[in-house]
């Protein structure tokens, strides 16, 4: 009788093995997804810090004998978000440790639960910092400042207008220890724009596949789990979406957008709001499969509330897909984005622009080669990871 | 069957009535006015009383206040308009008079549709008159249709043996040669290669002058004998289809490889080798076919890219394709033309989606349709 029964360690195993777990497991063992997740990591980190490497803005100032760091004041609320983000993804496996006993004993994931941690966390503490706090964000205010101050600490790369930085002197050129990626025609040091291109292609990846991912998942598991008629006018919805042409809809909305819209935002709106009708199909797709699963039936006869079935029992098990077709989707948005600045159809800090502006001066391989470059690293090693991820899940997922 | 496509047929009404009606509202409630676009092009900013001036007259001498007098004759005239109306359904439509005159333009533009009238382009307006959107795409259209239909051919040829190759030598040098370059290809971003391309082999600053840049024919093709026409179309091909192609490549290539080793680990491949079929039977005959059927499917949709899919290709090669003009377009807020290339594109994608479908139905009688 006692073999029939499992014992506390074999439980304590077979928990310790959920579904994220073992994914995981699969991806630790491929180079490839490790590359590449570490190479998201450092352009992440490098995207969020950029301020304090590249800028105008002092670090930090001694004013009439006073020390300060007005960096500190100048950056946006959005700016400290990003920075939040940032350290919360990458707390998120120690969230997850701290959670695990009391998810696992409301049988529900431990990763999710993290996840909605922390993004509540964030959500609160920027609309805390939103309340609270206003940037100073005059133009050269902090530079026409720094020239009376005692001392100050600059960031390391400078811009044009930095004193004491000759920017028509350095004008295009190439690649030396002091500018290691050369200066393009302004004299501006193209390590600067790459950073600020990173901040661009980062928020575009993350934000805007993240609300694509987000109404996807949103209206396919409604979609799926229903049926019916709710299931053909939601399939029409898609399809209307899916065949507005984007380019029309980019210009259109970066004309209608207010002046005080960064151009930024318009292109994140337009491509999330376009972009969610792969994430429905996958999702919607899954629900048809989970919705006669057996552990929907058992579900359903212990007399779960409809939401929490949806919410808390299908959408969890039908988020494969949509994780690996997102890794995909990011890779498709920075390219986008890239193509729209390199098209002069948006104005934004960006790789695309950067690559253009060396277009037209082919001798300045430095500016045009590390752009490329910067676009295709990025794009390749979120392809890699996808299939990383695609392989560990499911091989045969057809995505 | 037959029931199936006609309900996919009359699904596709409402669809496209909701794209075009998503595309009408939003480019008729941008700020922009396609008369003052015009105006901006060709005289810079100007004063905003004097703009509204001279757009007015513009209007009137074009002709555009229509859709006023058609309101007036549908609701009323305009003092009744803009008194709210008790109880209506309508009552948006009373808050702002630019929702109601887009209303009343939507179901103008519809009604003209539906008496085969397209409207008139403003953008491309000449001195003789006006042009019909409907026009200015068909004279695009061969230009989009050739770069896209060599490209695809080109595709179709290199995707399918080499990913067959791949699969069948699935481990060996080959297949990790070949998975490495479908790699690269396929996160090359076009845009890259088209400078390198341009800047290299084409018309750039200290390029090479190979390739030509533009169009897709010489000055004074009409004379040319067709050795001399097809030789010319490819040279200017060259660069732009090169772009074209190796993204989609990549992409066919790697499915190709995915779906063929599906069917060679499938069980009815392990019977075919256990009846002792040899093996060049057995993949070339049996697995192959199968894993055919996806890949037609795929090209099949990538038909209707054909008109809309190279927009960023034909911008950077500046040339006067579809794309470009659906550019040009929006950017002029040129209504009509926006609208019909919406249109022509939607019904496009719809049909070759059922097509799709149905040739996979028809391919593989497993697949049924109620």
């Amino acid at each position: 009788m006692s073999s029939l029964v499992p014992t506390t360690d074999a439980v304590a195993a077979a928990r310790s093995r959920s579904y994220g777990a073992i994914v995981w497991r699969q991806l630790r063992r491929r180079p490839s997804a490790m590359i590449s997740l570490g190479i998201i990591v450092l352009m992440a980190l490098v995207a969020v810090i950029a301020p304090f490497i590249a800028g105008e803005t002092p670090i930090r100032w001694v004013e009439k004998g006073e020390a300060s760091w007005p960096v500190f004041r100048y950056l946006e609320n959005l700016e400290y978000a990003g920075m939040l983000a940032f350290v919360l993804a990458l707390l998120l496996p120690v969230t997850v440790r701290l959670v695990r006993g009391r998810a696992e004993r409301a049988a529900a994931s431990p990763l999710g639960r993290a996840v909605l941690i922390h993004a509540a966390i964030c959500v609160a503490v920027t609309a805390a910092l939103f309340v609270a706090r206003t940037p100073e964000r005059r133009y050269g205010f902090f530079l026409e400042r720094a020239s009376e101050a005692e001392s100050a600490w600059f960031p390391l790369i400078p811009t044009p207008r930095h004193p004491g930085y000759e920017s028509l002197a350095h004008r295009d050129e190439s690649p030396t220890w002091q500018h290691p990626l050369g200066t393009d025609r302004l004299g501006q040091d193209i390590v600067l724009r790459i950073l600020y291109g990173a901040r661009t292609a980062m928020t575009i990846g993350f934000v805007a596949v993240g609300i694509g991912a987000s109404i996807g998942v949103a209206l396919g598991s409604i979609s799926g789990y229903f049926g019916r008629r709710v299931d053909l006018l939601l399939m029409r919805l898609a399809e209307i979406v899916m065949f507005i042409p984007q380019i029309v809809l980019i210009i259109i909305i970066l004309a209608v957008m207010p002046s005080w819209v960064p151009p930024l935002w318009a292109v994140v709106f337009v491509i999330g709001v376009t972009g969610w009708t792969g994430y429905y199909r996958y999702m919607r797709a899954e629900l048809l499969r989970i919705r006669g699963e057996d552990y929907m039936t058992a579900a359903r006869a212990l007399g779960i509330p409809t939401w929490r079935l949806l919410f808390r029992h299908a959408v969890p098990n039908g988020m494969a897909p949509i994780l690996v077709a997102a890794t995909f989707g990011i890779a498709g948005a920075v390219f986008l984005e890239a193509s729209l600045a390199f098209l002069n159809l948006v104005q934004t800090p960006s790789w695309g622009e950067l690559l253009n502006d060396g277009r037209q001066h082919m001798s300045t391989w430095w500016a045009w080669g590390s752009a490329g470059a910067a676009i295709f690293i990025t794009v390749l090693v979120y392809n890699l990871l996808g299939e990383a991820v695609r392989d560990a899940i499911d091989p045969k997922l057809k995505i | 069957m037959k029931t199936y496509i006609l309900k996919r047929l009359l699904l596709m009404i409402p669809t496209l009535v909701g794209i075009t009606m998503v595309v009408y509202f939003i480019v008729r409630l941008a700020p922009g006015d396609p008369i003052e676009a015009m105006i901006r092009n060709q005289s810079g900013n100007i004063d905003p009383k004097a703009m509204k001036e001279s757009a007015d007259k513009i209007r009137e001498r074009l002709g555009l206040f229509e859709y006023h007098y058609l309101r007036d004759r549908l609701f009323g005239p305009e003092k009744s308009w803009t008194q709210k109306p008790k109880g209506a359904w309508f009552w948006i439509v009373d808050s702002t008079d630019k929702v109601a005159s887009a209303a009343v333009g939507y179901v103008q533009w519809f009604s003209r549709l539906c008496v085969g009238n397209f409207g008139e382009s403003l953008k491309f307006r000449t001195s003789g008159g006006s042009r019909n959107p409907l026009l200015l795409i068909l004279e695009r259209i061969p230009v989009t249709a050739t770069l896209n239909i060599i490209s695809e051919i080109i595709i179709f040829i290199v995707a399918i043996p080499v990913g067959f190759a791949a699969a069948r030598y699935q481990g060996k040098w080959f297949d990790r040669a070949s998975s490495f370059v479908l790699l690269a290809f396929w996160s090359i971003p076009s845009i890259l290669a088209a400078t390198v391309l341009i800047g290299y082999l084409g018309v750039g600053s200290g390029g090479l002058h190979w390739f030509p840049i533009g169009s897709l024919h010489s000055f004074g093709y009409e004379k040319f004998t067709w050795m001399q026409y097809l030789g010319d179309l490819f040279w200017h091909a060259t660069l732009p289809v090169v772009c074209l192609t190796y993204g989609g490549l990549a992409y066919l290539a790697k499915m190709g490889r995915a779906s063929l080793l599906e069917n060679l680990r499938a069980d009815y491949v392990r019977t075919a080798r256990a009846k002792g079929l040899s093996e060049e039977r057995v993949v070339y005959h049996h697995a192959l076919r199968n894993s055919l059927l996806p890949m037609i499917t795929t090209m099949v949709l990538a038909i209707p890219g054909l008109i809309g899919g190279s927009v960023i290709v034909e911008r950077i090669f500046s040339i006067q394709g579809t794309g470009n003009l659906l550019v040009e377009a929006s950017m002029a807020y040129d209504l009509a033309l926006i609208m019909t290339e919406t249109l022509l594109y939607g019904v496009l994608t719809l049909v070759f989606l059922l097509i799709g479908d149905i040739l996979y139905a028809w391919a593989d009688p497993r697949v049924r349709y109620e």
